[in-house]
């Protein structure tokens, strides 16, 4: 059995739970369940928004893009909107990278993981739209982070309610055909038909709460996307009912009325609203109940009921598995922490804790493939990085794994079928190769690798990072390229 | 010793488990190769094939207009636009199908939407839902692979069936020694070593020329249509290859003759070709697809581009097409014709040109393609026009 990789208990902890060991990691972790059990203590460390990424420079980024998309186009018009679209990209850029640093640096790396795995599993897209692009930071930080040791369904309220998710999955544009507001809007600017959208409210369903063969129909897809509509974003809504006078306080103190040529929101804070005026009236059946005409409060009922239906525990359940224990779930580890899930209403503090009592996630059959994320984010742990350079987010994005940027709202996938093919191995080796230089200068000292992961006693690494004919950052290469580490 | 050697010696050290996937040696080898040319952005059939016979077609587009002595005449209808003028060659021989008034089975105006449902093969968007290529290899028989050649994995090829990728190489070079030791390692992983060989021997195999990475805009896509060919041609390479260029949303600047979608165009036939004859004899089994997401909106825009539209045009090129025509059952371009008053209207689905496209790759039956594309209807013809 030399040549299979098998992880102790320690290493289990570091990397199969954490987010990979540094350097004296090893030695400082000596009852590892007990240290993942203290991590979940409290709440999850809560993080401020980079400067860049004020809610402020967030909606004046925001509005400055709509206003050249809507601007009559012109030659010089084309590169203002590019312009305008940098400064969104600039934004997510900054948002990365402090989302990263906060990877690298944390003292609880298994909270981490928790806040990257929900962040993925109810994930946006800044691939999508450019729009979601500023937005998708302050998702991660102020929908899914707070809630990842609460209550699953805050969570997911939490999200449905981020501006990120509103325009990522459309719902923001959703509106009653019945509404008021339904009842005013003819067509879009570009020639679109403005009505109900179901895209969030079938991804809701299968891919956020019950999983695709989790029992629901059409039917049902349709009822939620009207039980849903009206909840948009401020600040952003497009062909809500103008208005054409607007109340306020003019600097003197009067009050008067000032006349105002668009909807009074256009240019407010980015920020959830639920519009009565966009919301489909009438009374909604979803997977058989009935929701009476009760506004943003049938929303909130509906999703806390898809929450706590059986089939979300099992379908949550089987991804937490998979990404803790292996590709293949066992099925008892499954039922187990579906059953938690059900039992406890979804208290994440609760499940993590049942995933760090599978006896599954410690067997030695027990191993993941890292995904490029996990890959570099443990390479700079073990380093010990205490910060990260903006150098790291080509990296990212050559290892085809850029924050939030998902081809579909599937997420990205949690599998070595899906990580592991031959050119990213090669493109890992090539990238480490190339860290390993950049390195150099710190003085590395190779043989530190050794301790960080589990390396078989029949594997070439051991002599290779203590043959000195090696160039020291070639050896360094060897470890981070080597299959050992690829592996958590 | 070069990377070369290095291989060579593998294969004759008698290292056994030397490919990827691993595979049944017990079925016969898939010998047709289908490679899938995605142009993401949305390109515009209606300058790429000018239906400059249609009498609404020159007030329609106006400036944008081109005269019939500019085209590759195809018959009294379209021509093919300048830049495309090498693949006059292909309609020549046999090997051009022209697709025209083609569109995904669903309305949407969405970059992301629109290459979702193309690549998925699916009538609408589905989060979960594999790419059609994927469940391609999943359904045909034989001993078949895939590959996406791409910096990403294309939707299209995501799913059960394990696929390889391949991608120019981004960083420098790396030292043989370096790999050699790598595999080394690597041959102490059972679940990863065959995969790291087959990278380092695609590598080799392709040879490390500069290309551009996917972007028709930056230095053509030739170099990488050259490595597709390079990949594809080998006995036991793989049988289907996912494509992609980008540049296509021409919002401004269009241009004529000349102009900035032409010579994206001239790109394009230009890679074509390249592929065509680098593939040598493994040609006479290829099949090739050429689509996009949308076509564009009929009438120029105020930037003198084109906007999102819905209808477009596309190709299915190589021997297995059953003769040079162009397939469309033609809405016309007149005010009453136009879809929503603004787009050309699609008559032809994407996805039974498709089933049409792989069933004569692969020697597929009727209900296997259908088994690729669930729930999608036959159209008449779409099996014919392959031989």
């Amino acid at each position: 059995m030399g040549s299979e990789v098998i992880m102790n208990a320690t290493h289990r902890a570091l990397n199969g739970f954490g987010l990979g060991a540094r350097a004296g990691d090893t030695r400082l972790v000596s009852e590892p369940r007990a240290w993942l059990r203290a991590q979940v203590q409290g709440g999850p460390p809560l993080l401020a928004a980079p400067a860049e990424a004020s809610p402020a420079a967030i909606a004046e980024a925001l509005h400055a893009f709509r206003a050249v998309g809507q601007a009559a186009g012109q030659q010089d018009q084309q590169q203002a909107r590019q312009q305008a679209r940098r400064r969104l990209v600039q934004i997510a850029a900054a948002e990365s990278h402090a989302a990263l640093a906060q990877r690298v640096t944390s003292d609880r790396p298994f909270v981490e993981r928790l806040v990257a795995f929900w962040s993925n599993h109810l994930c946006v897209s800044t691939g999508a739209k450019v729009l979601v692009a500023p937005l998708a930071g302050s998702y991660e930080r102020d929908a899914i982070r707070p809630h990842v040791l609460g209550r699953f369904e805050d969570m997911v309220l939490a999200s449905a309610r981020h501006p990120a998710m509103l325009v990522y999955l459309d719902n923001f544009q959703s509106i009653g055909p019945n509404s008021r507001g339904g009842q005013f809007s003819g067509r879009g600017s570009r020639g679109q038909k403005r009505g109900l959208n179901e895209n969030y409210a079938r991804e809701l369903l299968e891919l956020h709460t019950l999983g695709v063969d989790g029992g629901y129909t059409q039917q049902d897809v349709q009822e939620l996307a009207k039980i849903l509509t009206g909840w948009t974003v401020a600040g952003l809504v497009r062909g809500a009912p103008q208005v054409t006078a607007q109340r306020g306080h003019k600097p003197n103190g009067r009050t008067g009325t000032t006349p105002a040529t668009a909807d009074p929101d256009r240019n407010g804070p980015i920020g959830f609203t639920f519009q009565t005026l966009l919301h489909e009236p009438g009374t909604k059946t979803v997977l058989g109940v009935k929701y009476g005409d009760d506004g943003e409060e049938e929303g909130e009922r509906v999703i806390r009921a898809l929450c706590r239906h059986p089939s979300t525990s099992r379908f949550v359940a089987t991804k937490l598995v998979t990404h803790f224990v292996g590709d293949q779930p066992p099925a008892a580890a499954v039922d187990r922490i579906a059953r938690v899930f059900r039992d406890t209403h979804g208290d994440l503090r609760v499940v993590s804790l049942a995933l760090v009592d599978l006896d599954d996630a410690w067997s030695e059959g027990a191993r993941k493939f890292r995904t490029p994320q996990d890959w570099l984010v443990a390479t700079l742990r073990a380093f010990n990085a205490t910060d990260v350079s903006e150098a790291v987010l080509p990296l990212l994005r050559q290892l085809r794994h850029p924050l939030w940027s998902p081809q579909s709202p599937k997420g990205f996938g949690d599998t070595t079928q899906e990580w592991a093919d031959p050119d990213s191995l090669l493109n890992r080796a090539e990238l480490a190769r190339t860290i390993a230089r950049r390195l150099r200068v710190q003085r590395v000292d190779p043989r530190g690798l050794v301790d960080l992961v589990e390396i078989p006693s029949g594997d070439p690494l051991r002599g290779f990072l203590a043959d000195n004919s090696i160039p020291a950052d070639e050896r360094v290469a060897l470890a981070l390229a080597g299959p050992a580490f690829q592996w958590r | 010793m070069n990377r070369r050697t290095f291989v060579r010696n593998m294969c004759l050290g008698g290292i056994a488990t030397f490919g990827f996937p691993v595979v049944n040696f017990a079925q016969v080898k898939q010998g047709g190769r289908f490679v899938f040319v995605l142009l993401r952005g949305g390109f515009d059939g209606l300058a790429a094939v000018v239906p400059f016979g249609d009498p609404s077609y020159r007030s329609l587009r106006g400036a944008f207009a081109f005269g019939e002595s500019e085209l590759a005449e195809l018959n009294d209808t379209f021509g093919l636009a300048p830049g495309l003028a090498p693949m006059r060659e292909l309609w020549q021989q046999n090997e051009l199908v022209v697709l025209h008034a083609m569109a995904i089975p669903y309305r949407t105006r969405s970059h992301f939407d629109g290459q979702a449902i193309l690549e998925t093969g699916i009538d609408r968007p589905v989060g979960s839902s594999d790419g059609w290529l994927n469940r391609l290899l999943q359904v045909m028989p034989g001993e078949r692979s895939g590959i996406a050649i791409a910096s990403g994995m294309p939707r299209s090829l995501t799913g059960s069936f394990n696929v390889q990728t391949w991608s120019p190489t981004q960083l420098g070079a790396v030292s043989d020694a370096y790999l050699d030791r790598l595999s080394s390692l690597y041959r102490t992983d059972k679940v990863l070593y065959g995969r790291f060989e087959a990278a380092v021997q695609q590598q080799d195999l392709v040879g490390e020329e500069p290309m551009a990475g996917g972007n028709a805009r930056r230095g053509g896509i030739t170099p990488l249509m050259r490595a597709t060919a390079k990949i594809l041609r080998q006995d036991g390479g793989p049988n289907i290859a996912a494509v992609e260029f980008s540049g296509w949303d021409t919002h401004a600047n269009q241009g004529m003759a000349g102009g900035a979608l032409d010579r994206l165009l001239g790109q394009l036939a230009e890679g074509l070709m390249a592929l065509r004859t680098d593939m040598g004899p493994a040609w006479s089994n290829t099949t090739v697809v050429v689509m996009t997401e949308f076509g564009r909106t009929a009438r120029p825009n105020g930037t003198r581009g084109t906007d999102h539209g819905t209808a477009g045009a596309g190709f299915v090129i190589g021997p297995k097409v059953a003769r040079s025509i162009v397939f469309s059952d033609w809405p016309g371009l007149g005010d009453r014709a136009l879809f929503e008053g603004r787009d050309l209207k699609p008559t032809l689905d994407t996805r039974a040109v498709l089933k049409g496209a792989i069933a004569a790759a692969f020697d597929l039956t009727p209900a296997q393609a259908d088994r690729v594309f669930p729930g999608s209807t036959a159209v008449r013809g779409t099996y014919e026009m392959m031989s």
